[in-house]
């Protein structure tokens, strides 16, 4: 393996002409606008998926330069290279283990000399550098001018200044071409210094020896070379002196005076920010303000949506017509209908819930709101041991779980992320109601309900105690107890739809595949004969037993659980033509379907606009079930089986898109474990439930 | 010596102690001898939210109450850090 500092990367190599793609990463704090500039950069180029071997989100983009092709990578924000967070630790990782052709260092114009901090760390690295002074407007809003030459000077290193939202970046290119390799300014306080000069034996390079002395752990260190740095900082701590504390000193006091050399203070006008905070963060407003922004939140991605949810429903109707008209074998044609369009189609319902989704959270993060729900929140989630921020996916898992656990990628720390993305399974999404309200209706008419909000508040609670379970079993040390509050912003509208754009398509590669080999399987074992027999009567009679003890003995409920795990909503549907028999492919005429979809897209389109006036009404409409369902059903089971049978719908794995989406949130194995979980507790708490109701 | 969480909004401090171990809170720039004001408190009283040179950050109670701070005069509304007149 090659090592940075040992072996510097050739500066001319960013000169020469290759046709070898760059990588340049871009380093910096949190909300310095890595985002933005990459977008601003590169433009419709972004793409976003995880960083290898992790759930954490990696953003990238591709620059043609000529006859170099750049890959602009967007490190996660970090404050330091000495890890206190997973994110920072890949940071360290990327720029240690795979040292990047060139680091763009963005820092926040308005925040600087704290941005300086970093800066002077990643100087000790011997990567060529370029500094990309960000937010310049905003430091400007707060009264600093900036002296980007002085910055030059003082540090040595070429210095770009950019407005990255406004798309101010042309500057960053032309200093990108004079990169080079820093020398490092920072004169560390003596105790400091000596110890380093006594590791250069066996780390020659200052910046490694200064993290490994302030406690780095996973650094490419021989075992002579760790031993060497044990011993100097146990010498260090004997002198009463800690080696991080002391690496902070020298830094900040560099850091001031390189401030007080390149920004000059223009009059004092008060900050916004702090003007707002008081409102939107006061006593008793905060919360209202809080719960409005959660609702609003909601109500944007579920209601603007639906139509378009609706509309590529239709778009499925209209192709299984279609293909129901066509001259092919039944079993050929119900293939393409219910197996390959329904399987697409289940993938694309989800499109316009997560761009919305994205959208919004997207609107929210990056103009500073979330960190504020964050701030509201937070005290009333200390006791499920979660952050404030975990609020907004939990409750947009009552909306559809699948864009709900997408949301969680909002936390910051992956052990967080790991336990509500866990939780929001048992939250009772939309796609539940209609099996409670049938069920409710028919089994218990006077309690409907209360037993329907009674499901709504066991799935909450089934996941708050996962959660907070899980926090005891994976007790980490996770320092989570302060973060930064962003300053108020106006996200560039483009930045918002790319990022969305991006992230849902990410979902369609990531997601679609295992989506749509589990709608074919389904429809295998419906369609596909097997020994005379249907698999699916044959499976739902061998599971039957299983489900004797919770009260549910009819093998067409048994039956019904099983497409259930494909999707809740086709529990009703499947529980009709089993109960009722079955329909046939209506064959549709060609300009018939495209009538039938123009008038899906004027509905869908309208459905929108009406979405947008009604933002901040409810609207609690319950599907009415035809009857004769309702007779069969009730001769099919007991009020107690049937409770027994909505509890277990309400807990077992919602849908096979949610299981892709937490394949992807929190990895294969988790996904896995999780299923086992939901089927357990769903089946420990539904025989519970048999037995409440006499 | 008091800990920051025993200040309220309006109160300045100088950070005197801070564990060693707490690298979040020093990398947030909550180190020894930087001055802090304290901003806000969340509706339910914890976190807090204070202010470190130009950022603003939200800390735990639980964190707050391992900060060891002097207290400084009340904050004029607005006050900025101290910075070198223009040259």
């Amino acid at each position: 393996m090659n090592c940075p500092r040992c072996d510097p990367p050739d500066n001319a190599a960013l000169e020469a002409p290759s046709t070898r793609t760059k990588r340049w990463a871009l380093v910096g704090g949190p909300n310095t606008g890595k985002s933005s500039l990459i977008n601003a950069l590169a433009g419709s180029q972004l793409s976003v998926g995880n960083w290898p071997g992790t759930t954490l989100e990696r953003l990238s983009a591709r620059l043609d330069l000529g006859p170099t092709q750049v890959e602009l990578v967007d490190l996660p924000g970090t404050y330091s290279l000495l890890a206190t967070s997973p994110e920072e630790a890949l940071v360290a990782r990327e720029l240690l283990q795979h040292p990047p052709d060139l680091v763009l260092n963005v820092l926040d114009a308005g925040n600087l000399e704290r941005s300086l901090v970093l800066t002077l760390e990643l100087m000790e690295l011997g990567l060529p550098m370029v500094l990309v002074v960000n937010l310049l407007d905003e430091a400007e809003a707060k009264g600093l001018k900036i002296d980007l030459e002085a910055l030059e000077e003082a540090l040595g290193l070429p210095v770009a200044g950019t407005v990255a939202s406004r798309g101010q970046v042309a500057a960053v290119l032309p200093k990108a071409k004079e990169a080079r390799i820093p020398s490092p300014k920072v004169r560390y306080p003596e105790p400091l210094e000596k110890a380093v000069d006594h590791l250069a034996p066996w780390i020659p390079n200052r910046g490694l020896a200064l993290l490994a002395l302030m406690g780095e752990e996973n650094l490419p260190l021989s075992q002579e070379a760790l031993e060497a740095v044990q011993r100097a900082r146990e010498s260090l701590k004997r002198m009463g002196h800690d080696p991080y504390l002391l690496a902070l000193e020298g830094r900040y006091q560099k850091a001031r005076e390189v401030y007080e050399r390149a920004v000059h203070r223009q009059g004092s006008p008060a900050p916004l920010t702090e003007r707002l905070d008081r409102l939107v963060l006061h006593p008793l407003l905060g919360l209202p303000l809080f719960l409005l922004a959660l609702f609003l939140t909601f109500r944007f991605t579920f209601a603007l949506s639906a139509p378009w949810v609706d509309f590529i429903g239709r778009t499925q109707e209209v192709l299984a017509g279609w293909s129901g008209a066509l001259p092919l074998p039944p079993l050929l044609r119900s293939f393409l209908a219910e197996g390959l369009v329904a399987g697409v189609g289940t993938v694309l319902a989800f499109t316009p819930i997560l761009f919305l989704l994205y959208l919004a959270l997207a609107f929210l993060e990056l103009s500073g709101f979330l960190a504020r729900m964050a701030f509201v929140a937070d005290r009333a989630m200390q006791w499920a041991g979660l952050p404030g921020k975990a609020f907004i996916p939990l409750v947009l898992g009552f909306g559809c779980n699948v864009p709900a656990i997408y949301a969680t990628r909002a936390l910051s720390h992956p052990l967080d992320r790991l336990r509500v993305a866990l939780a929001i399974p048992f939250l009772a999404c939309g796609a539940r109601l209609p099996v409670f309200t049938l069920f409710a209706f028919v089994f218990f008419p006077q309690q409907a309900p209360l037993v329907v909000f009674g499901l709504y508040l066991l799935g909450l609670l089934v996941g708050l105690l996962t959660a907070f379970l899980l926090g005891r079993v994976l007790r980490a040390d996770r320092g989570e107890g302060a973060m930064e509050l962003p300053p108020y912003r106006f996200p560039p509208l483009r930045l918002l739809l790319r990022l969305s754009s991006a992230r849902t398509g990410s979902f369609v590669q990531g997601a679609g595949g295992p989506i749509l080999l589990a709608v074919l399987a389904i429809w295998g074992l419906l369609h596909i004969p097997l020994l005379g027999q249907s698999p699916y009567a044959l499976l739902a009679q061998g599971l039957t037993p299983l489900f004797r003890p919770l009260g549910v003995e009819d093998w067409r409920l048994v039956g019904a659980l099983i497409p259930g795990f494909v999707a809740k909503e086709v529990v009703v549907g499947t529980l009709g033509v089993s109960f009722l028999g079955g329909e046939t492919l209506a064959p549709m005429g060609l300009w018939e379907g495209l009538r039938n979809l123009g008038e899906g897209l004027v509905q869908a389109t309208q459905g929108t606009l009406q979405g947008l006036t009604s933002l901040l009404t409810v609207n609690l409409s319950l599907t009415p079930e035809p009857t004769p369902l309702q007779a069969a059903l009730k001769e099919a089971a007991s009020p107690s089986g049937a409770l027994a049978y909505l509890v277990f719908v309400l807990l077992y794995t919602p849908c096979v898109s949610t299981l892709a989406a937490l394949r992807q949130v929190v990895g294969p194995r988790w996904s896995a474990l999780a299923v086992g979980y939901q089927l357990s507790v769903a089946y420990l708490l539904a025989l519970l439930a048999h037995r409440v109701v006499p | 010596m008091l800990s920051l969480a025993q200040l309220s909004p309006g109160h300045r401090a100088r950070i005197l102690q801070i564990p060693p171990e707490k690298k979040r809170l020093l990398a947030l720039g909550l180190r020894p001898g930087a001055v802090v004001e304290i901003l806000l408190k969340a509706p339910l009283g914890d976190p807090l939210e204070v202010r470190a040179g130009e950022a603003y950050l939200l800390v735990r109670r639980a964190e707050a109450k391992g900060i060891l701070v002097e207290a400084l005069s009340v904050a004029e509304p607005h006050e900025l850090p101290p910075v070198r007149p223009t040259r």
